[in-house]
């Protein structure tokens, strides 16, 4: 062969040395902090009484507007499983004008809010009785809701889905 | 709520990491030939599908048994192992006295696997290690001192560290690192906080208690006999080393670590000063060529590396085997030479990384046992690599280790690929999802502000008798009438039961009679709640 030829396989192989390293490198960094498991996958888990699934990596969103949510689901309840597409707000409560009519003894006519903004969803309380809760803090302002966030009516725990 | 952090299985990352380590190791082995005689071995089918057949064996038990464990210790070790074959190949081809070492390497190869596999199926959790630390220690002695035996210890390169067995020779000392690192971490988990304790201070520094000091004593005349009688540097520095740095992770006193390295001082110049064989090393680290002939083999790992340069000869096209040893000990010299500083730096920081990969287990590791196992037996095997790179490429004296994974040998073979047995199986059980994953939705009642239920009168006034106030579990589900939905059952009224979600929910600011609750006024919007209805989850 020429020593072109063998020179190029030579570069070639430890490019290829490094580049295994490198991807070395890269799984440890996707690694380094492990998974995400988003509060309402450990309550679906609870509901299906299964161990969490290793589903797909869910990261944190980056962009907003391209990572919005669309449904709300109940995970766990006496509706668990019932979903409720977003649009551009949604008005829970147990009410028969709510979009997300909620049979829960805690939950008040008019309970709470979802509303869409620039920045994404944002849950509100309506005066509530029992209270709005956001990942287990009662919220006294609109708070902004994601995907990794757990909303909690009474009994009833909602999150948001892609 | 903080998310829960739990770890993907990602086995589809090691089978692509796999691949690619099949890839790269056979790759060396094909550009040997090429690169000599311009044209595929007539083997090379048979070297791809045993290297790879490895490789895909491996990922489906580790499929099977432990899904969870470490993706990158496999990829990185079958990497190693793929080249150091190649490597020992190439040499074989120049070396007329024993041409199929490669052959005999690949077997010793598929018996490590074999042992691999067996601890992957065998040991489900690494716990039952913990049992017997003082019978470990015992046979990791046993294991270090078996060479010192008249019959079937022999002396072999000037290190008495082999013993013979019919035709096969076997290095102990191999075995006895993973066998004592083990040993230590069990040992260490239940002493710890005693050799934590201070004793004095000194120069600021909190000394241990001098009846503490038992332990690491043992350690460092072990590991003068093993200089002394074994005169093996190397394993003397590894295995006082290991028990050191095992001391000081259990403990978190730096005092011991410093105390270590002041004993290996000691014991090292008094060694230096007594024996010859140390002395030559010590001469052949600084200063080679005082004396040529003696030191030939280091000053050949040096010109074979120089004239690798920075790129290296390319694969079969060097002149390793002027070193001698070269297919074991000088293995990275002859890599140095063929791949150049690129590639040798690349394997040792494919070593890095397996270190690496180690520690992160022991970081992760819930209990102290798995930390203090995996950061041992990361450790082991970082110094191990670290002396015997160290020593070729003369950055240290030369000692008498292997080279895990690259060097021939069949006992280093086996007893690293134990080891990555063992993190595979420490590395699935620390990534793997806690069992005691919540079963009930994550709801913490402790946040729940006070609130009114609603008691059907109806229902429950005919019968208001005052419960025992040990048991108000018993008399509150008494209160509620609601029937079990199918499917949902209403909590059992044991008073045992500290998880019951309706004792909990009413505040305890409803008197400590703990009578019926009293309906109280409540808001318009909760009056249709008759009682709320309890759920368990199965």
């Amino acid at each position: 062969m020429s020593d072109l030829v063998v020179l190029g396989l030579k570069l070639g192989y430890l490019a290829l040395l490094w580049l295994f390293i490198g991807f070395v490198a890269n799984v440890v960094r996707t690694d380094l902090f492990g998974r995400k498991v988003p509060a309402a996958e450990l309550a679906q888990a609870a509901v299906a009484a299964t161990p969490t699934p290793a589903g797909r990596p869910q990261r944190m969103p980056r962009k907003v507007s391209k990572r919005l949510p669309t449904t709300l689901k109940v995970t766990s309840g006496a509706q668990a499983g019932v979903t409720v597409p977003l649009g551009s707000g949604i008005l829970i409560g147990r009410s028969g004008d709510c979009q997300l009519i909620l049979d829960d003894d805690y939950s008040s006519t008019r309970h709470a809010r979802l509303t869409l903004t620039p920045s994404g969803y944002q849950v509100e309380d309506l005066g509530s009785t029992n209270g709005t809760f956001v990942n287990n803090q009662r919220i006294s302002t609109p708070t902004p809701f994601g995907l990794d966030d757990t909303l909690r009516i009474g009994r009833t725990l909602m999150s948001v889905e892609r | 709520m903080a998310a829960l952090v739990g770890y993907r299985k990602r086995r589809g990352v090691e089978l692509f990491m796999l691949v690619l380590a099949v890839g790269i190791g056979f790759a060396g082995y094909v550009l040997i030939h090429l690169n000599r005689d311009a044209k595929l071995p007539a083997a090379w089918p048979w070297a791809l599908a045993a290297l790879a057949g490895v490789g895909l064996v491996l990922h489906l038990v580790v499929r099977w048994r432990t899904p969870y464990a470490d993706p990158l210790i496999l990829p990185l070790v079958l990497l190693l192992n793929g080249t150091g074959l190649a490597m020992i190949h190439r040499l074989d081809l120049d070396d007329s006295r024993a041409p199929h070492s490669a052959e005999l390497q690949l077997t010793w190869l598929f018996v490590a696997v074999a042992v691999c596999i067996a601890v992957l199926i065998v040991l489900r959790d690494y716990q039952v290690l913990r049992r017997y630390p003082y019978l470990l220690f015992l046979a990791g002695l046993v294991l270090l001192m078996l060479p010192l035996l008249p019959v079937i210890g022999q002396e072999k390169n000037g290190a008495r560290i082999w013993i013979h067995l019919g035709s096969y020779s076997f290095q102990p000392a191999e075995l006895a690192k993973i066998v004592l690192v083990i040993a230590f971490a069990s040992y260490l988990v239940d002493k710890r906080e005693v050799l934590a304790l201070g004793g004095g201070r000194f120069l600021g520094l909190d000394l241990p208690r001098a009846r503490d000091l038992g332990p690491i004593l043992v350690m460092w005349l072990v590991s003068l006999a093993v200089l002394i009688f074994q005169k093996d540097l190397g394993t003397s520095l590894l295995f006082f080393g290991l028990f050191v740095m095992m001391i000081y992770v259990a403990t978190e006193k730096p005092s011991w670590a410093i105390l270590g390295v002041l004993m290996f001082l000691i014991g090292a110049y008094g060694a230096y000063l007594s024996f010859g064989h140390v002395q030559s090393r010590v001469s052949a680290w600084l200063d080679p060529f005082s004396n040529y002939d003696r030191n030939y083999q280091v000053i050949q790992a040096q010109f074979g590396i120089a004239w690798g340069g920075i790129f290296g000869t390319g694969w079969g096209l060097g002149r390793p085997n002027l070193t001698p040893l070269a297919k074991s000990d000088f293995i990275s010299a002859a890599l140095g030479e063929e791949l150049g500083v690129t590639g040798l730096m690349a394997i040792i920081a494919m070593y890095g990384l397996l270190v690496a990969r180690g520690l992160r287990a022991a970081l992760g590791a819930r209990d102290p046992f798995g930390k203090l196992i995996s950061a041992g037996l990361a450790f082991v095997f970082a110094l191990q690599v670290f002396a015997i790179i160290g020593g070729v490429t003369r950055l240290l004296p030369l000692t008498g280790l292997t080279t895990p994974y690259l060097s021939q040998g069949g006992s280093s073979l086996v007893a690293n690929w134990l080891l990555v047995a063992l993190l595979l199986v420490i590395t699935h059980q620390i990534r793997k999802p806690a069992p005691e994953l919540p079963a009930q939705p994550v709801v913490s009642l402790a946040a729940d502000t006070t609130q009114v239920i609603q008691v059907d009168r109806a229902a429950s006034s005919p019968t208001p008798r005052p419960a025992p106030p040990s048991s108000p579990d018993d008399e509150l589900t008494e209160a509620v009438p609601s029937a079990p939905t199918p499917g949902r059952k209403v909590s059992s009224p044991t008073p045992s039961s500290p998880h019951d979600e309706l004792t909990e929910a009413i505040p305890s600011a409803h008197g400590s009679g703990r009578t019926e609750p009293s309906p109280t006024p409540s808001s318009p919007t909760d009056a249709t709640a008759p009682v709320p209805r309890i759920e368990e989850q199965p």
